[in-house]
């Protein structure tokens, strides 16, 4: 299936109406690197936003930031590090991927811990909704509450309420020290929690900290033991006395900030990939329920001041059938990445109660962006 | 309608008369639903004195179940309502011209707090500061803290998206409600969001945070509490001009230091504090004063501290103050806090204006304001989050010179086209109920409003909870053929 682009907006609102005049489902994607993600799609065509490209405005000194939809983050990256600032967003596959699509699929990565989601960052967007009409919601600036806010609604929507054409967000300034670190754990229970425990009596909060499993740990060319790799920021004088703060956990070194980048980037394309997660008190319960994946070799790794486990997994029959085992047993938050269909059958479907259905409905009345995406299909 | 009942007429759909009244007796107990003239008159203005309008009838539900009884009972009639907190709002939001307002806050129980995971769960008429001290003895706090927070309710700010001095580095309340339980006008019970684990699906909580009472009523809110900085310190800079206090700023936030707060104060500002009851010994001859604090881990902050300092400095402050202790450090805060109070004390009036502005052009923003208001021959203070770039202009005047008003507004009017002409926004956070509806058309699309009114339309089909307020009327007419049932009448005899 080859992805239409769209070179403006205007050809984008013609191409959503004439679908929705058709009632014939448009898939819709940005870059298309993650184009299996997310619940399995009922779409003969594909349009992408990759040519809604380019930086709209930045001024450095607003810490803001307003591109088109299909512009990447490796672009955003760059334009940002130039004056020292970041957007502290670092989605799993990387910085090829839209800023459209991370903000509609709600993706975020391991400087969530610091720095919260996409809900947390998006100050506005522009979108065309399923109705071919041109909306907007929030502004360019930081604190804004005028209307509804249409703009976080449609953060993590997947698409299936509007097309997002451009996206206004926040930056932070980038830390004098950025430094990371890494402590190997005991392979034995408890010891995630030992990190959510010391996490929650510190100080600060650091700008990301994940635990590894020994095999993620492994992948990722760090060690051979389950370890907590922590990413600190802040002056001189701060980094250092957040970095003692670890030494209760084990032995700290230095690693180099490049094992964020490996970290995103570790699983292939076809790999079957969910999140579980629970209060962050429960976190040792919930990596236990991951760890039973183990034996099927699955890199697992957790953020445990979010309460939320990472499991990823080759994709066999085998690894399937286990992922289905954990999936159907567990009772915490599951929520789907890349799955197999027959996985994705066994997940709570997001958007089936009726008040995400009658939203569905206001905002693209004949159905025909991403079906199914969200599980509002019967 | 007379001075003692209301009329009792059979009871078309949406009509406010004696037997309403009755059934709603019924739910809360007669003392609990007001609708003689004079038991009303504290619920016909919220925090912006400039607006009256007299309820048809108040009904102040004790638990949870009385305001879905009352809910289901309007529902039933079809009457429009409007929700009310503590009626601090600046926006005329929880104003009920001829209409219900329901009342929240007796609903003022802590459900839960939950200190390992940092949550609380709280009914909507839970004080902002209440929660606070609540949680004060497991070393947390709610993080956003409007400067009414010693009154305003958990579930006004939710309606509103309340901010505050402290939200420019911890964030606005949206960034802090993890879950909703609400009641929307229908008498549905619906749960938004998701109490333990990561949320999937729509960001309804996100939608309803900011609705200002348009899609239902909060009932139960869970909230992410924030822990108690290890070390704070609060610094006073006053310099000779706004334009140098205005860089200073930009020179701070440019550092990659993110104060917790960071608040402009201007002369006039400084004036009215100094000369009432919370004096915080602001310097009266300074052009401009900021207040700025810091908060964090004990290790490195006093590096952080000084290098604000020398920003100041540098950018032509003229003293720098470190508050040495808690004393001093309340007594700085207590002026900020209570601004609008003393400048409520100079005149009998006063317009609260509330746009935002990136951050750079706040020099050339604050030049035209002040121009605005010596055209305009009107006193026009500011004291805001400068940090975020969020205004608030404000202007004291006395409502029986017609002619001063009509001034005022005039100038108000020209100070929000000043601010939008830069890529600002009309409110920041006391959001736009009535008092900024005619700005919406500044900076929204005829589209974009109406796609507004469709959201609307999901939570509240009939528009029936506060209606008139957020989206103009006129934008909301194409989007949707027919809402369910029109209410004709307002009920007012
Ligand atoms: C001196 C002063 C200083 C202020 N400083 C700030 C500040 O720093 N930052 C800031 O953001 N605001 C500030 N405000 C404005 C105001 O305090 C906030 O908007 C506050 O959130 C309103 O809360 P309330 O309980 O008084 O709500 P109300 O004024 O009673 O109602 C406000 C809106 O909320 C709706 N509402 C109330 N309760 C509910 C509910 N349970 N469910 C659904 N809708 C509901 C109402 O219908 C109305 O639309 C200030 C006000 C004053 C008077």
């Amino acid at each position: 299936m080859t992805a239409v682009a769209l070179p403006g907006v205007g050809a984008l609102v013609d191409r959503v109406r004439d679908a929705a005049a058709r009632r014939a489902a448009l898939r819709v994607v940005g870059q298309g690197t993650w184009f299996d993600a997310g619940r399995p799609v009922l779409a003969q065509e594909t349009i992408s936003t990759r040519d809604l490209a380019g930086i709209i405005e930045y001024v450095p000194g607003d810490l803001t930031l307003t591109a088109r939809a299909g512009t990447t983050l490796a672009e955003i990256v760059e334009a940002t590090a130039a004056h020292g600032q970041w957007l502290a967003l670092d989605p799993h596959g990387g910085d090829a991927g839209t800023l459209g699509a991370t903000i509609a699929t709600a993706s975020s990565g391991p400087l969530a811990t610091g720095f919260g989601t996409p809900r947390d960052l998006v100050l506005g967007l522009e979108l065309v909704t399923g109705a071919g009409i041109v909306a907007r919601g929030g502004g360019r600036v930081v604190k804004n509450v005028a209307g509804f806010d249409i703009a976080r609604l449609l953060t993590g929507s997947w698409g299936s309420l509007g097309v997002i054409t451009e996206v206004s967000v926040r930056l932070h300034a980038r830390p004098a020290v950025d430094e990371s670190i890494i402590v190997p754990l005991p392979a034995k229970s408890g010891a995630v929690e030992r990190v959510r425990t010391l996490l929650r009596r510190i100080p600060f909060t650091p700008l990301a900290c994940e635990v590894v499993n020994a095999a993620l740990a492994r992948a990722l060319g760090a060690g051979a033991a389950p370890a907590a790799i922590v990413r600190l920021g802040g002056n001189r004088e701060a980094v250092a006395a957040q970095r003692a703060a670890f030494d209760e956990l084990g032995s700290v070194r230095e690693i180099d900030v490049s094992v964020w980048q490996r970290l995103r980037t570790i699983e292939s394309r076809d790999a079957i990939v969910f999140r579980l997660s629970a209060l962050p008190a429960r976190i040792e319960s919930v990596w236990t329920s991951a760890a039973a994946l183990e034996g099927e070799g699955a890199l697992i790794h957790a953020a445990p001041a979010r309460g939320i486990v990472r499991c990823v997994l080759r994709r066999s029959d085998g690894t399937t059938a286990a992922a289905a085992s954990v999936l159907s047993s567990t009772s915490c938050s599951r929520i789907g990445e890349r799955l197999p269909s027959e996985l994705w059958a066994i997940l709570p479907r997001p958007g089936a109660d009726a008040l995400s259905r009658r939203v569905k409905h206001a905002f693209d009345p004949a159905g025909v962006l991403n079906p199914g995406v969200i599980g509002e299909l019967e | 309608m007379s001075a003692t009942a209301l009329p009792s007429t059979s009871n078309p759909p949406g009509i406010i008369d004696q037997a309403l009244a009755d059934r709603l007796a019924g739910i809360v107990g007669a003392k609990r639903v007001l609708y003689r003239p004079s038991e009303l008159l504290t619920y016909t203005s919220d925090g912006l004195p400039s607006y009256h309008k007299q309820p048809g009838l108040a009904v102040f539900p004790g638990t949870r179940d009385e305001v879905v009884a009352v809910v289901r009972v309007l529902a039933e009639r079809h009457v429009p309502f409007v929700p009310r907190g503590a009626g601090t709002g600046l926006s005329g939001g929880a104003l009920a011209d001829g209409l219900v307002l329901i009342g929240l806050n007796r609903l003022t129980r802590i459900l839960s707090i939950d200190a390992e995971n940092c949550r609380a769960v709280v009914e909507p008429g839970v004080v902002n500061v209440a929660l606070s001290r609540a949680v004060a003895q497991y070393g947390l706090h709610y993080a956003p803290d409007p400067s009414s927070q010693a009154a305003c309710t958990i579930g006004g700010n939710v309606a509103e998206n309340a901010g505050g001095p402290h939200c420019l580095k911890y964030g606005v309340t949206t960034n802090h409600v993890v879950a909703i339980t609400a009641v929307l006008p229908s008498g549905e019970i619906v749960e938004l969001g998701d109490t333990e684990g990561e949320h999937e699906g729509y960001d309804l909580v996100g939608a309803f945070v900011g609705s200002e009472g348009c899609f239902g009523i909060a009932l139960q809110v869970t909230v992410r509490l924030s822990r108690n900085a290890e070390a704070v310190r609060t610094l006073l800079a006053d310099f000779m001009s706004l334009d140098s206090a205005a860089r200073a700023v930009s020179g701070v936030v440019a550092t990659g230091i993110v104060p917790a707060a960071l608040e402009m104060i201007d002369q006039a500002t400084i004036r009215a504090v100094e000369s009432s009851i919370y004096a915080a010994g602001y310097p009266t001859d300074a052009s401009a004063a900021l207040l700025i604090e810091l908060d964090g881990a004990a290790a490195g902050l006093e590096h952080d501290v000084a290098t604000v300092e020398s920003i100041c400095k540098s950018s032509g402050a003229r003293t720098v103050r470190i508050a040495r202790d808690e004393a001093e450090r309340a007594r700085l805060w207590q002026g900020r806090k209570k601004a609008f109070g003393a400048m409520g004390r100079v005149s009998s009036h006063l317009v609260v204006q509330d746009a935002v502005v990136p951050r750079t052009r706040l020099p050339e923003v604050l030049e035209r304001i002040h121009e605005i208001g010596e055209r305009h021959r009107v006193r026009v203070c500011n004291v805001f989050h400068a940090g975020d770039g969020n205004l608030h202009p404000n202007i004291a005047y006395s409502a029986a010179d017609a002619d001063e008003t009509a001034r005022v507004h005039l100038a108000m009017r020209e100070i929000m086209r000043a601010c939008v002409d830069v890529g600002g926004t009309i409110t920041g956070e006391h959001g736009v109920g009535l008092d900024k509806l005619e700005y919406m058309a500044l900076i929204f699309s005829p589209d974009s409003l109406a796609t507004m009114c469709a959201l609307r339309e999901v939570f509240d089909p009939e528009r029936r909870a506060n209606p008139g307020k957020v989206v103009p009327m006129h934008a909301c007419r194409e989007w949707t053929a027919a809402p369910a049932a029109r209410v004709t009448s307002r009920g007012r005899a």
